[in-house]
């Protein structure tokens, strides 16, 4: 797949390929800030014990669509944001490890098994989640048959965890679990970069594409923007391979998938993976770090997360960004020899030497001069100023038309901006208003 | 520099919340960050931005005008000392240029600085760099014989009417600077056409102040020739030895500026080359239409290019990002648009010797209409997602 548009600049604090094993943590937490849309029904309360695998909350849209603890223990807490928001549920491990069974399923039943009994297994292991649905990246919806899933090697940072060290000993059940998929679609598509290929072995022979080593090329909606022929197709799905390998492990075994492998970026310094439970605490993931510094899960298109706070389901890496807020004199004319930068305005731009990256503006916020940086690098041929100038004015059709939903929301625009134009945040408060506007 | 720094914190007091001078607020913070580049945490998705700012920006558009600001102080200083029937050394002509040169300078960035502050005070929003470019490129396209009085004029009507009326920076229809200048032109055409180009010529007889496009041939003549004797050879035109607006002269220079704009890709390099080809194409073909030789009709695309206020215009003013068009097949069709029509006023128009400025000002107008059609054309091509 050819793709010429993206995030050029070599980037600082790549992760070492090198994989380690962390004990259980004291709390694992399983968090709702990375769920899109969802509105959460709790079924659980304080001081309740749980196994692992037992139902937490549930999405009201779709009562069937479970969220389970990955954790044996009690519930410790139930924190809620602002509006009374869920925000996450907070399990303390206690005692011997208990899970709760579920059907599991030879792969030479997969043949056999009616669609509606798999999506009500997944459903029931807290495993659904795992399809998103294009456009707007919501949870599946299992009524429907998509046109095509993808199923993307890489995750959403530059560093997220190499796919060799997430299939590592579970080729099995990544391709029991591309079987699975047989039963949901006609289509699959396996996307990998091009520089995770080498390391791949026998998973390369069910990569049907290829992507450039280019930040976004391996995001879905890049991938599926890409692809798509019709109209149908962007009702797509997808899905990533880890969370791929979870449905796998989960159907061969019967009980709920609790490793994940992550990563750890900071300026710096290189950290290996990490394999540790799913929804472990950030503190112990990130370590020590820095005042000030910033936490997300992806510097691009992730959320900020509290060091107090758990990891998601669907967080897979940790970006430690650093806060360089101190004002520089003259500023503006430096030459800038190891700034990043888009543009040619530094000298930077002349040498190949890895970058890093703070969490700060370095300017601050102007009117759009309609300098063309934000078209210039979006993955999917967007032209970012023209759409927010038609959200602004509250025109969603000339919007949609211009292709606002093929937004993979992959934050290149804004990170281009010299106005400070806060694009992608406009554009991702769009599609929700929309999508909401829908329901 | 922490001195400097404590300074600032120590009367920035004095701005804000309940401080006396809190009025001018905006001012102090103006200043400010010339000094020192604010930074602040990111708060939305992307956590990390580039290094580049408006004012970084700005500042390079800025930094490719020096070598036409430059030449054109020391070629406003070389052309009065001829006029005077002297010869100046470089220094000499330089310092006479500034003579001229400054005080237009300093009117300008006063009286635009004035609107600009009043407007953000009035309006309540931070000081725009934009105007850093638009008073350098203001005085840029006057004679140097021009009164300051009219300078005062000329970019408070730029400012007020051509940017703040529409909403200030961003929201522009036409060039700020141009719009000014274009009032100044049919306002007082005495002194913004004719024999005003040469600084200080009123003290000798018999020199013409005109500019080469005011040039036509005797019959019999072609026009080249009567260009060279009037002293408006290639090479003159080409380096800017001739009369004519105090930044528009070198084609050289301006050519420098392009490569740099260019090279740093503060400007679209679509509207720079899709510019000149039009020239070029439309001056080869106009060229071969029967006619008048003594006009400009045969001067061929070289002269065209390099007399005139054209390469001036296609670098600094049509590639404002703000009043051209924001996607690239339109770039392509403005830039090529202003060097057709420019040339087409040039020969075709006998009351406007030059056709630069009211090209670009005639497609700025039109640039919203090649947007809207190259995105009309983009979304036909895209698969529908509704």
């Amino acid at each position: 797949m050819k793709l010429v548009n993206g995030f050029k600049s070599v980037l600082a604090g790549k992760p070492d390929q090198s994989v380690i094993y962390l004990p259980d943590p004291e709390t694992v937490g399983v968090s709702v800030m990375d769920i899109p849309y969802i509105r959460p029904k709790i079924l659980v309360k304080e001081n309740d014990p749980v196994k692992t695998g037992t139902p937490l909350f549930c999405d009201k849209r779709n009562l069937r669509i479970q969220y389970v603890s990955p954790a044996t223990g009690t519930v410790r807490k139930i924190i809620f944001g602002e509006r009374r928001r869920l925000k996450e549920i907070v399990i303390l491990l206690q005692g011997k490890e208990d899970f709760i069974r579920f059907e599991t399923l030879t792969p030479e039943a997969v043949d056999t098994i009616q669609k509606p009994d798999l999506v009500r297994l997944l459903q029931e292991g807290g495993l659904w989640p795992c399809f998103r649905q294009f456009p707007f990246k919501d949870t599946a919806d299992p009524d429907l048959e998509p046109p095509m899933i993808i199923v993307s090697l890489n995750g959403n940072d530059p560093f997220s965890p190499h796919p060799a060290a997430v299939l590592e000993n579970e080729f099995p059940a990544f391709e029991f679990g591309l079987r699975v998929l047989g039963k949901l679609t006609r289509r699959i598509v396996v996307s990998s970069r091009q520089s995770s290929l080498d390391r791949l072995n026998g998973v390369k022979n069910h990569v049907t594409h290829q992507v450039p080593d280019l930040y976004p090329a391996w995001d879905p909606g890049v991938v599926l923007y890409r692809l798509k022929t019709t109209v149908e197709e962007n009702r797509s799905w997808c899905i990533s391979a880890e969370h791929l390998i979870l449905v796998g492990k989960f159907l061969l075994t019967g009980t709920y998938p609790v490793k994940r492998v992550f990563t750890v970026t900071r300026p710096g310094d290189q950290k290996p993976h990490i394999i540790a439970r799913q929804g472990s605490p950030v503190k112990t993931l990130a370590g020590r770090f820095p005042d000030k510094s910033l936490i997300t899960t992806g510097r691009f298109n992730g959320r900020p997360v509290d060091p107090d706070s758990h990891l998601g389901f669907f967080d897979t890496t940790l970006n430690i960004l650093p806060d360089n807020s101190e004002e520089e004199l003259f500023g503006f004319i430096r030459p800038g020899i190891s700034k990043p930068s888009v543009s040619r305005t530094f000298l930077s731009s002349l040498f190949k030497t890895p970058k890093e990256l703070d969490c700060n503006l370095h300017g601050e916020e102007r009117a759009c001069v309609n300098c063309g940086y934000c078209a210039r690098i979006c993955p999917v041929d967007l032209e970012p100023s023209f759409i927010i100038k038609a959200l602004l004015s509250d025109d969603i059709e000339d919007a949609l038309s211009f292709g606002l939903l093929d937004c993979c929301r992959c934050g290149l625009c804004t990170y281009a901006c010299p106005s400070k134009i806060e694009l992608t945040h406009l554009l991702d408060s769009g599609i929700t208003a929309y999508y909401k506007d829908k329901q | 520099m922490s001195s400097l720094k404590k300074r600032f914190e120590s009367t920035q007091k004095h701005f804000s919340g309940s401080g006396k001078l809190k009025v001018l607020g905006p001012l102090f913070e103006a200043i400010k960050t010339v000094f020192f580049l604010p930074s602040p945490r990111t708060r939305h998705q992307p956590f990390v931005r580039d290094s580049l700012d408006l004012k970084r920006f700005m500042s390079f558009v800025l930094l490719s005008l020096l070598p036409v600001l430059f030449f054109g102080i020391y070629n406003t200083g070389l052309q009065a000392g001829l006029a005077g029937g002297k010869t100046y050394t470089v220094s000499q002509a330089f310092l006479t240029g500034l003579t001229y040169v400054l005080p237009i300078l300093i009117v300008t960035y006063a009286v635009g600085f004035f609107w600009e502050i009043l407007f953000a005070f009035v309006r309540g929003h931070e000081i725009s760099e934009g105007l850093l470019v638009t008073g350098l490129l203001f005085p840029l396209t006057l004679p140097p014989t021009i009164p300051l009085w009219q300078v005062a004029l000329g970019i408070s009507f730029g400012v007020v009417v051509g940017k703040e009326l529409f909403g200030g920076t961003g929201r522009n229809v036409l060039n700020p600077a141009l719009t000014g200048r274009a009032f100044l032109f049919f306002s007082y055409p005495l002194t913004m056409s004719g024999n005003v180009w040469i600084a200080g010529k009123a003290s000798v007889d018999g020199v013409s102040g005109a500019t080469a496009l005011a040039v036509t041939a005797p019959q019999g003549q072609s026009i080249t020739a009567a260009l060279t004797d009037s002293g408006f050879t290639l090479s003159n035109l080409f380096f800017g030895f001739v009369p004519g607006s105090i930044g528009e002269t070198s084609a050289l220079c301006c050519l420098l500026g392009a490569a740099f704009l260019i090279l740093t890709r503060v400007a679209n390099f679509r509207v720079i080359i899709g510019g000149i080809a039009g020239l070029v194409l439309t001056a080869l073909v106009i060229s071969f239409i029967p006619g008048d030789g003594g006009s400009w009709m045969k001067a061929g695309p070289l002269y065209h290019l390099c007399a005139g206020g054209f390469l001036f215009g296609i670098t600094f003013m049509a590639t404002d990002p703000v009043s051209g068009p924001g996607t690239d097949p339109a770039r392509w069709i403005f830039g090529f648009l202003i060097g057709f029509l420019t040339v087409t006023i040039r020969v075709a128009n006998p009351a406007f010797v030059e056709g630069a400025m009211l090209s670009i000002l005639f497609m700025n107008v039109f640039a919203p209409l090649l947007d809207h059609m190259v995105m009309k054309y983009k979304v036909s091509k895209r698969i529908p997602n509704v």
